[in-house]
């Protein structure tokens, strides 16, 4: 379910209806010798496109799920009458009447037409009518998702209103051998007869050729093709001659203009809505104007106009606040409430299902083809929408005390039931996503904030890092990347359909990755990967295509799937954060230094580990690689990376290490126990990870860690410009250390070999000062609470030490704490080091060989968060830093 | 852009003209265009714009006019396809009647609207009643009139035995005297005389036994089946359940008492069990239970005494989801005729006829059907490969000839489905048809009996059978050629072909979890099945044992 912009709710219902999509011959393989993709997936995928028609005449499409065997649930806007209630009632409409559905109907159908689809199911009860009477169509998409009926048994359409061409061109069914090339499928033109005759039976207040057989029906529909007045024709047979010809000129027009035989002389929709006979009508409506998205050139608000009085804005206090929400936010918040869509079919009798043992076939061959199994009667098609009960989502306090949120502009919602928020999200994330209450707080509050981006793009910062709430996590994303600008133009001028040489590999990655998931694996999901991905390779020319890169598109396609724009521009924005250069043709510079400093990061936090991993020699090359370069998408589903993504969009480039260093964690024991071939082993197929748990450990590890720490000399380079306008305030966790102003005191760049020699990461003196609190001027830029503990240990002689040291600092010669052997030897030395165990140990020196080595030799035994000053004792001397100590007295 | 060959009927190419004025320049863009169209519009504009460097104030009426042709050409192509249908009717190049016809059946077939009433099917509604009854408090009940009834099958039975023994007894002492004469006063003829008389009467007797016992399972499930309708009725009609309390509670008392006298039957033997909690799937993984067992295949299906620990629970179990979605089902390993007349297909038939099954035909009339479809099968098949003769199927050639030489047998790979409600833990029975070829060493993933096993994954799959028990060696008895070797690699294709199947059925089905049971025979050792249960953990991802460290 993605966020788009949809209507509210309103007068509208949400109703269900069920079909089946037809089973796939057995064991029968694709082109490229991998299973076929079922019908259902492929309807569902088709599917998606329809949530984004949205049109006042069409019934909003909000989601189809699948069911057991096949079965696919639709759910859509919906309302209980229908032009069907005419034709039940026996009456006929006026002509005024006619005409303005009429005009409604051809209205939803230009609509879908301009959007490259045709209803051909129309019918008195897919015409639907709102409160006011307005025309909504509903089950338009059905053609559409059906791959023109190719994917379903049943004939799309119903037999008294099908157009002769379409009888003509008979009854397709892609398992009939007979046929082996598909008829072009119907035309737009195909809806303005069935419209004819709908209009026809509302003039005449009686349905037509109800009470033949269907094929005796279709007959004499193709035997109008002899007759000059089809009109006349079809009242006389109706008996309704009268009713007919007392029609006014414009009426009876309309009805020959709808039911002309030949489709060369019909009008197609969009020719009839500008014909005369609606001259008396057509000033009614005003043409539909889509909304501006968030991402486009055009001023959003330009036609905004605001009342006089603001306060006017605030005042419908009794208004029902669910009616004002979007339509798949309502249903959403339905699901969450409990909503379970097969039991309300079920409820309805609308799924009837036959005990499984009952309808066992009985005996099967080789190739799988089965005998001895009746037709079950539950697979039938009965396409009754079912209304969705609404009560208990209104039942939900939250929606009568919506009054409590106040415009954005002040801050976040104070409402009396705040507290027990807060209590909320102390919850854990997946108790707190199921919460229907706080679902929906989240929800608005988002909206709201995404309504007004990039302007409260820090708000926007600061609610996500309690949570994002999964409907709207596209757009967040995208908040958070920072996409701004028109988008999908720059989408639409990159060539996706040019052959390009990275063609084959994309061909053979996409069928293996995240297929799992239903979206991702369908023809659509396919098409849309293809096109992302191409467009990234096409607009990309420094950087190549990686095996990895399709995992890394996959949540973004997922989030957006029917916005490519928005997930291309997600994924071009995310990669240079967090990826840079790791899409090189030659990516192997920063691959190792980017191994090493995980390596290092694995000492600094988890010695243990990391003695054992290299002892085995168990090293980050031969497993990290996917980790990194994939950021995880290759080792996780999709619903474990929205989580983990959540947090790492929070962070900076650095953060990914941490979450290595977690999943070691989180597997240690097993590691610890294992040898060479059995980590082999369990990494090849990775284990299960607790997510929350990863999450909550890297954030924990992202603060014990010194920033300057991750440093790397292949990061990103500082931006050279600011953010300007409505840019976020970087604050520090989320900024990248490369950003900073780089002066004298920052790390320097050092060759990869010897970063490779080295077991434990380097600080800048930078860093050394602010977590030592050693400057005196400036504010520091973290509060105390969040700031890690901290040890300097200076190696030098003493005699060095007393010439000046950094205040606060323990000196601790080298060679007095270590035997020959690497052992501690019992000194007082050494208990002034085991008492610092867990802090942030620095080893200050003059050489940083010895300063490395003297870190080796106490990660060797077990010393976490042991770090090294960058450029020794020396970088300080410039700073006026070191103090000399008094004499004692 | 692509010349796309062939199918110059429904793809045509036309040229879409555009001129503009670029300064002083007159400029003429043509753009050949597939139709019909398949490329967003937006992205061809884009392409068009980049490609040839169109100035940007054109870019809008590029892009309306690159819209308005292509949908004027379309609307032409449709009017122009559905014109020409109507004509091949006019022409009568296609049958009115025929297409009617055919438009009329697919609605018949396949809408609820149109399709024929449906006939009221009684095992339905009785499958209804009873799984309404099986989930109240009338099961006990319900258990307890089965097992009543169970134990007076066995009663007979008992008696039927004892019968037949004493009849063998007397024949076989009748015949030592006779043998004793031979050569005195007897001749060979007579002693094959003596012999047939008492094969003869041997064959009455069974027969007499027979025709009772299907008399009598004939009148249980009468009796039975009314009796829950009625049970059935009178709930619905009285909310006072008391009463109805009452009067289930009545049998028990009468019930325990003939349980107490049943006490023949089997001895429980001690089973050799190990489970395991497996992942499979490389990025979402889904979790299932494989149990490795070490019984004999009827264990599944015969009932144990009705005191002894778990087998009422047992029982209680298998009534309980007889009509719901997680069904149970074994595989049973026979030859290529359906029938029960020898070997292990006997044996089931034995025990399938210990108990009256109270809602499926009997095993004979479900082999009798089955063997109507076979030949059914078999007249399609080959009437199909007339029409495709080009089609040649793999290794079909030496496989039709074994067909022509009897169509009612089945084929290796081939299988059978057999429903039962009177066994103890398993309502549906795969009759996978092998040959002699599962003894041999080398077969390998592409064995017709692993084939099979696939496709009776895939039945599981469709039709919610969620515990399935398969034979892990492939055979139910050990014999002498089947070593430690043997078995080791046996069981490692099995392992590994049943985890891709599994792997397989998770995309068919979302990764339902499902419990795998792979049996092995009795005769197989301790040891080698703890050989055989580390090498499961090999093949299969074990999850984590949970441990609970505490935090620092």
């Amino acid at each position: 379910l993605t966020w788009t912009l949809m209507r509210p709710l309103k007068d509208a219902q949400l109703g269900a209806f069920t079909f089946f999509a037809s089973a796939l011959p057995h064991d029968v393989c694709g082109s490229n010798g991998l299973p076929l993709t079922p019908n259902s997936i492929k309807i569902l995928g088709r599917f998606q496109i329809l949530k984004t028609l949205t049109h006042p005449r069409l019934c909003q499409y909000v989601d189809i799920s699948r069911g057991k065997h096949e079965r696919l649930i639709v759910v859509a806007e919906h309302y209980e009458s229908s032009l069907s209630d005419f034709q039940k009632r026996g009456i006929t409409a006026s002509p005024e009447k006619v005409l303005q559905m009429a005009y409604e109907v051809l209205e939803g159908l230009e609509f879908m037409n301009k959007h490259g689809m045709v209803h051909r199911a129309l019918s008195g009860h897919n015409v639907l009518l709102d409160c006011k009477g307005n025309v909504k169509l509903a089950k338009f998409g059905l053609y559409h998702m059906t791959d023109h009926g190719a994917d379903v048994d049943f004939p799309i359409g119903y037999p008294s209103y099908l157009a002769p061409e379409v009888i003509a061109q008979g009854s397709f069914h892609p398992s009939d051998p007979s046929r082996d090339v598909a008829p072009l499928p119907s035309g737009p033109k195909t809806d303005v007869w069935s419209l004819g005759v709908l209009l026809f039976e509302l003039c005449a207040g009686r349905r037509l050729l109800q009470n033949i057989d269907i094929s005796e029906r279709l007959k004499f529909i193709l035997t109008l093709g002899c007759m000059d007045d089809i009109v006349t024709v079809l009242a006389e047979e109706h008996g309704c001659l009268d009713t007919i010809k007392e029609l006014p000129e414009n009426v009876l027009e309309l009805l020959r203009k709808c039911l002309t035989f030949l489709p060369s002389k019909r009008p197609t929709p969009t020719d009839l809505l500008r014909d005369h006979v609606f001259n008396g009508v057509s000033c009614l409506y005003t043409p539909f104007q889509k909304p501006v998205s968030l991402f486009s050139s055009s001023l959003r608000c330009a036609h905004l106009e605001l009342p006089e009085d603001i306060s006017e804005l605030c005042k419908d206090d009794d208004e029902d606040y669910l009616s004002e929400r979007a339509i798949d936010e309502v249903y959403h918040l339905w699901c969450l409430a409990g909503g379970d869509l097969e039991k309300e079919l079920t409820n309805k009798e609308i799924i009837q299902s036959k005990p499984p043992i009952c309808t066992l076939p009985n005996f099967v061959l080789e190739d799988g083809e089965s005998f001895g199994q009746g037709r079950d009667r539950s697979f039938l098609l009965d396409d009754t929408t079912v209304t969705l009960s609404l009560c208990q989502l209104r039942n939900v306090r939250e929606y009568t005390s919506l009054e409590k949120f106040p415009l954005m502009q002040s801050s976040l919602p104070q409402s009396n039931s705040s507290n027990e928020l807060s209590a909320t999200v102390t919850l854990p994330l997946i108790i707190r996503e199921r919460d229907t209450e706080y679902q929906l707080i989240r929800i608005i509050l988002f909206d709201r904030l995404l309504k007004a981006y990039p302007y409260k793009k820090n708000l926007v910062w600061k609610e996500a890092r309690v949570d994002i709430p999964p409907l709207v996590r596209g757009l967040a994303w995208a908040a958070l990347l920072g996409i701004e600008g028109d988008i999908q133009a720059k989408y639409e001028s990159i060539d996706k359909d040019t052959p390009i040489p990275t063609d084959r590999q994309i061909e053979v990655d996409i069928p293996r990755c995240h297929q799992y998931d239903e979206l991702l694996s369908s023809p659509q999901g396919h098409v849309k990967f293809r096109r992302v991905l191409k467009a990234w390779v096409v607009s990309h020319p420094d950087l190549v295509y990686w095996q990895g890169l399709d995992s890394l598109c996959a949540p973004f396609l997922y989030l957006n799937f029917n916005n490519e724009a928005l997930a291309y521009a997600c994924m071009s924005a995310f990669i240079p954060k967090y990826l840079y250069n790791f899409f090189l043709k030659d990516n192997s510079h920063v691959i190792q230094e980017y191994l090493t400093v995980f390596s290092q990061m694995i000492a600094f936090h988890d010695p243990e580990l990391s003695n054992h991993l290299n002892e085995i020699g168990f090293i980050p090359d031969l497993y990290a690689i996917p980790w990194f370069l994939t950021m995880f998408t290759h080792v996780f589903p999709l619903h474990k990376i929205f989580h983990l993504w959540d947090t790492l969009l929070l962070g900076n480039s650095s953060f990914p290490f941490c979450i290595g260093v977690a999943i070691l964690q989180q597997l240690r024991d097993r590691l610890l126990a294992n040898g060479f071939n059995e980590c082999i082993l369990l990494f090849s197929d990775l284990p299960e990870i607790d997510i929350e748990r990863c999450v909550r450990e890297s954030i924990n590890l992202f603060c014990w860690t010194p920033k300057s720490a991750t440093y790397r000399q292949h990061a990103q380079p500082p931006k050279t410009a600011g953010d300007n306008g409505f840019g976020k305030t970087a604050t520090y966790y989320s900024s990248d250390y490369q950003d900073m102003s780089k002066t004298d005191l920052s790390r320097e760049p050092l060759a990869l070999c010897d970063l490779k020699a080295e077991v434990s990461p380097r600080i800048s003196a930078e860093d050394l000062i602010d977590l030592c609190e050693l400057s005196l001027a400036g504010p520091t830029k973290r509060t105390r609470a969040g700031k890690p503990k901290i040890v300097a240990v200076d190696i030098r002689s003493a005699e060095d030490f007393s010439r000046g040291h950094i205040s606060g600092s323990v000196n601790i010669p080298f060679g007095t704490v270590f035997s020959p052997d690497g052992e501690l030897v019992q000194c007082p030395a050494t208990g002034i080091l085991q008492n610092s165990r867990g802090r942030v140990i620095v080893v200050i020196c003059h050489a940083m060989k010895s300063a490395a080595m003297f870190a080796a030799h106490l990660v060797k035994v077990n010393f976490s968060r042991v770090c090294i000053l960058d450029g020794g004792i020396n970088k300080l001397k410039s700073t006026g830093l070191l103090t000399v100590p008094s004499p004692q007295i | 852009m692509k010349k796309n060959k062939g199918k110059a009927n429904s793809t045509a190419e036309k040229e879409f003209v555009f001129e503009f004025r670029a300064g002083k320049h007159n400029c003429v863009l043509k753009v050949p265009l597939q139709f019909p169209v398949q490329e967003n519009i937006s992205d061809l504009h884009g392409r068009l714009m980049l490609l040839h460097k169109i100035p940007c104030y054109i870019e809008s009426e590029l892009k309306s006019s690159l819209l308005n042709f292509v949908e004027k050409e379309t609307i032409l192509d449709y009017d122009r396809e559905a014109e020409l249908a109507l004509q091949r009717l006019t022409a009568g190049d296609v049958d009115v009647n025929q297409l009617t016809s055919a438009w009329s059946r697919s609605y018949v077939e396949t809408t609820l609207e149109h399709a024929r009433p449906e006939e009221p099917s009684w095992d339905e509604d009785f499958a209804d009643v009873y799984h309404e009854l099986i989930h109240s408090p009338a099961s006990d009940t319900l258990l307890n009139l089965e097992h009543n009834y169970f134990v007076s099958i066995s009663e007979l039975i008992s008696e039927r035995d004892m019968e037949i023994k004493k009849l063998q007894e007397r024949q076989a002492a009748e015949m030592d005297k006779v043998m004793h004469e031979l050569g005195n006063t007897l001749s060979d003829q007579d002693v094959n005389a003596v012999a047939a008389q008492h094969f003869d009467a041997q064959q009455v007797l069974e027969n007499k036994w027979a025709s009772e016992l299907k008399q009598v399972t004939g009148i249980q499930k009468q009796e039975y089946q009314e009796w829950v309708i009625k049970l059935h009725q009178d709930l619905q009609k009285s909310n006072n359940s008391s009463k109805i309390n009452e009067e289930i509670k009545v049998q028990p008392s009468q019930l325990s008492e003939l349980a107490d006298s049943g006490t023949r039957i089997y001895e429980e033997q001690p089973q050799l069990e190990e489970s395991f909690t497996i992942h499979l799937g490389a990025q979402l993984k889904t979790m299932h239970n494989l149990r490795l067992v070490r019984a004999d295949v009827l264990d599944f299906c015969k009932h144990r005494r009705h005191g002894s620990s778990g087998a009422k629970l047992r029982r209680l179990q298998t009534a309980l989801s007889l009509y719901s979605s997680s069904l149970c089902g074994l595989v049973l390993l026979v030859d290529n005729r359906v029938n029960s007349y020898s070997g292990i297909k006997r044996d089931f038939a034995t025990v399938a006829k210990e108990c009256t099954d109270f809602h499926f035909p009997c095993l004979e009339g479900q082999l009798e059907e089955v063997q109507q479809l076979v030949l059914y099968a078999r007249a399609q098949r080959s009437s199909k490969q007339k029409d495709q003769p080009e089609i040649p199927r793999n290794g079909g050639e030496d496989k039709s000839k074994n067909v022509e030489r009897n169509p009612s047998n089945i084929l290796p790979g081939e299988f059978y489905i057999s429903r039962h409600s009177n066994l103890s833990e398993v309502h549906v029975v795969f009759h996978l048809c092998v040959d002699d070829n599962v003894r041999s060493g080398n077969i390998t993933a592409r064995d017709p009996a692993i084939m099979g096993l696939r496709n009776i994954l895939k039945v599981c799959c469709t039709h919610d059978i969620t515990t399935v028990t398969v034979p892990l060696l492939l055979v139910h008895d050990m014999s002498e050629e089947m070593t430690i070797p043997w078995c080791l690699k046996r069981a490692e294709l099995v392992f590994k072909c049943v985890k891709g199947f599994m792997m397989e059925m998770a995309s068919w089905d979302g990764g339902i979890s499902r419990t795998v049971q792979f049996l092995v025979p009795k005769s197989i050792s301790e040891e080698m099945f703890y050989q055989l249960s580390n090498m499961l953990p090999q093949i299969f991802r074990v999850s984590s044992t949970l441990t609970l460290t505490s935090k620092h």
